[in-house]
């Protein structure tokens, strides 16, 4: 019983003193702001891009067209603008209006009056030609959605020249159906580059920072703490109180808490984010509108967020503590974890290659390095949200884990008990192994 | 019910810390546990708190094995003096005491007792770092004893304190001792050990040069003092010319001289009679533990010894 309480008698003292740091504050508060940023971002975007108003102007020189290019423009670049939609928006990106002089025109968007000025004459063989005068750049976004606007225009007029009346030529321009699918016929659901197989993505790869984070951040926190208490000599007396085993676990616990407890923060503003939403993008783009939540967001893909990201930072804790124990000075503490970050690192590199596409995230050497326990945590939620993961392989990869954190705390155990009460030099790779490895 | 050290040895790589340490503390009373830095000292105390586990011998309490009491029999004050630097004083004396099983509120009591006790309960919600140096050690006495252990070590428990504060202290030692404590303190300053301590140890190089009583261990060597004063001051000439006499200190007040074991201290009473000087002064005593020290150990050395700089202690 003594083992838990005093466990808990640790934690407790690590948990009120680490929460009332003013880092720990300022850090918390920042992250919940970035919270609420990303939450709105595509909110704030759309606001953003509906407050600029384009102004382009078109002087028509050719004669005998079969449609209004105006009108036509008008309606091409507002609609690229949204994303395919084809229903009017209350609030038009461009405005595209008719000039009777083109000189007076050009002046007028060297005065900033209209951003750009297209003029449509016509060659001696008859195609229709177009000259953009703007001072924006011309690889720039509006003048390539003009470019692309003038292609279907040139496009359309040619045609109507060869007898095909622009109600006719609606069909001809549609584009082809065109699917994407496995090659492996086993294998169904969304493929690589889709919008949602983007969007879930991005969310794995998000929970998966998450948890390199928390790892990183915190189990350097905990080495700090250990070394802290050993040059304040502090470990001496509490060593006369605690087994070393019941500080290294209560410190864990402790430094555990008030990682969890930042993560809940993030994790309420996410949620009153989500509630908000619809409501906040109501008022600020209309009640019409509304712009679209991160995709994929599941109860099943939080929970294993939630399971990987707590067994994930338990398996390097531990760790983190007992490095911690084999220094005596704060200046000593990166060079003792990094090991650790080390191989933290490399697994969380490898996470992000795979999630991004740089590494085949179905290959067979992936699914063997998610099982692997120092890396399952970053690994496993990308394969998740890919869809390359069965119910069996989660399952063994939690259990795996579970088992290695136990392993993890007897080694920890062990270094952290020799390691507390050495002083002075830091001890070679062999001589960790012996303090590992001699009985008392 | 004593404290029993049974022939423990202990080897940290080259260095033999301890080499058949033997004694044994009498329970109920204040131990001085007395050697140069390196001795192993600090090495015996963490083998009977279990910090380090002995290559043989065994450490007894009561006749088990000190490993097997329950934690809270046990009061350690560290040489290094150790404090969470920015945590108050209070809420760190409750941390302790919650370690070794007293509730929050129990701890939080004892605390302000012994801080009021110690005249710092003004400093309670001060952070340590914010303490004087003697302040600071203080606390750690009272972390020390919070838990009201059966068996108190301390390391050099006066070194850094005034006068007053060294008197606080002593006086809290002798009330520990009266209400059926056993305290071993290890220290440097022999004329503390041999006004407070009722048993002594000497340890030298991992070994027992002598341990017992304090006047036994002070009559140990045979050897007598004797403090002479004759009106003949200054001249020391006819005291160095005794057989069995050396002089150890020539004072401005009076002269000491060691008489050897077996001589007769009186022949020095009868030598300036027979000079016909006035004798002002003349007291047969036995050695200062100081003496003792020096004469079975050597001089006291300041510097650290191997031992410590290799970080295994002393």
């Amino acid at each position: 019983m003594t083992v838990i309480a005093n466990a808990l008698a640790v934690a407790r003292r690590e948990y009120m003193i680490r929460l009332r740091t003013r880092s720990y504050l300022v850090g918390t508060l920042v992250l919940v702001v970035a919270v609420m940023v990303i939450a709105f971002a595509p909110v704030i975007v759309k606001a953003i891009d509906r407050s600029s108003q384009q102004r382009i102007a078109v002087h028509v020189a050719a004669t005998g067209l079969a449609m209004d290019p105006v009108t036509t423009l008008g309606v091409l670049m507002n609609a690229s603008t949204d994303t395919g939609a084809t229903t009017p928006v209350s609030k038009p990106g461009f405005i595209v209006s008719a000039v009777p002089d083109l000189m007076a025109a050009r002046q007028a968007v060297g005065a900033g009056t209209f951003a750009a000025v297209l003029e449509i004459d016509r060659a001696s063989n008859g195609d229709l030609g177009f000259t953009l005068y703007t001072t924006d750049p011309a690889t720039g976004r509006t003048a390539g959605l003009i470019r692309q606007a003038t292609t279907t225009i040139a496009v359309s007029d040619r045609l109507a020249r060869l007898g095909i009346q622009p109600a006719a030529q609606a069909g001809l321009l549609v584009p082809a159906a065109f699917g994407v699918a496995w090659p492996d016929p086993t294998q169904t659901g969304m493929t690589h580059g889709t919008t949602e197989a983007i969007g879930r993505d991005l969310l794995s790869f998000g929970m998966t920072v998450l948890i390199f984070m928390m790892i990183i951040l915190y189990g350097t926190w905990i080495a700090m703490s250990v070394v802290e208490e050993k040059s304040s000599r502090v470990m001496e007396v509490i060593l006369n109180a605690a087994t070393p085993f019941q500080l290294l676990t209560g410190k864990v616990l402790g430094v555990g808490a008030v990682a969890l407890t930042q993560y809940g923060a993030l994790l309420a503003a996410g949620v009153l984010a989500l509630f908000l939403h619809g409501a906040v993008a109501g008022v600020v783009l209309g009640p019409d509108d509304s712009a679209g939540l991160p995709e994929g967001l599941t109860i099943p893909l939080l929970l294993l967020f939630g399971i990987y990201g707590v067994l994930g930072f338990l398996v390097y804790a531990t760790l983190y503590a007992a490095a911690g124990s084999l220094v005596s000075r704060q200046e000593d503490v990166n060079a003792a974890v990094m090991p650790l970050t080390l191989i933290s690192t490399a697994g969380y590199l490898i996470a992000v290659y795979a999630s991004i596409g740089l590494l085949d995230i179905r290959s067979g050497w992936v699914a063997v390095l998610s099982q692997i326990p120092f890396v399952s945590p970053f690994m496993m939620l990308g394969r998740v949200t890919s869809g390359q993961v069965t119910v069996p392989e989660v399952l063994l990869s939690i259990a795996i884990l579970v088992a290695s954190i136990v392993g993890a705390l007897w080694l920890a155990a062990r270094i952290y008990r020799a390691g507390v009460l050495l002083y002075g030099q830091r001890p070679s790779v062999g001589a960790i192994f012996h303090l590992v490895r001699s009985p008392s | 019910m004593p404290l029993v050290i049974d022939a423990l040895t202990k080897r940290f790589g080259t260095v033999q810390a301890l080499d058949g340490v033997s004694f044994t503390v009498p329970d109920r009373g204040i131990c001085g546990f007395l050697g140069a830095n390196g001795a192993g000292k600090t090495t015996t105390m963490r083998v009977v708190l279990g910090f380090l586990r002995q290559d043989s011998g065994r450490a007894t309490w009561n006749d088990r094995e000190t490993g097997l009491w329950p934690r809270r029999t046990w009061g350690y004050m560290p040489e290094e003096r150790g404090l969470y630097l920015r945590m108050p004083v209070v809420d760190q004396l409750v941390f302790y005491g919650s370690l070794y099983g007293m509730s929050r509120r129990e701890a939080r009591r004892a605390a302000l007792d012994w801080l009021a006790r110690f005249r710092i309960a003004e400093h309670a919600d001060r952070t340590a770092e914010s303490l004087s140096k003697g302040n600071q050690q203080k606390v750690q006495f009272i972390a020390t004893v919070l838990h009201d252990p059966e068996v108190i070590l301390m390391d050099e428990p006066f070194v850094g304190l005034d006068p007053i504060n060294v008197a606080l202290l002593r006086d809290a030692f002798l009330e520990l001792r009266d209400r059926g404590k056993t305290l071993v303190l290890s220290t440097h300053q022999l004329d503390q050990a041999e006004e407070l301590c009722d048993s002594v140890v000497i340890i030298d190089h991992g070994r027992i040069v002598t341990a017992g009583p304090t006047r036994d261990v002070k009559r140990s060597t045979g050897h007598q003092v004797v403090r002479v004063e004759t009106s003949a001051d200054g001249d020391l000439a006819w005291l160095r010319s005794l057989p069995h006499v050396t002089v150890t200190r020539p004072g401005r007040d009076y002269t000491e001289v060691r008489v050897d074991a077996g001589a007769d201290p009186q022949a020095v009473l009868r030598a300036a009679i027979a000079r016909g000087d006035d004798i002002l002064r003349f007291e047969v005593a036995d050695p200062s533990l100081e003496d003792v020290f020096v004469e079975r150990v050597g001089e006291l050395e300041i510097e650290e010894r191997v031992l410590a700089a290799t970080g295994a202690g002393s």
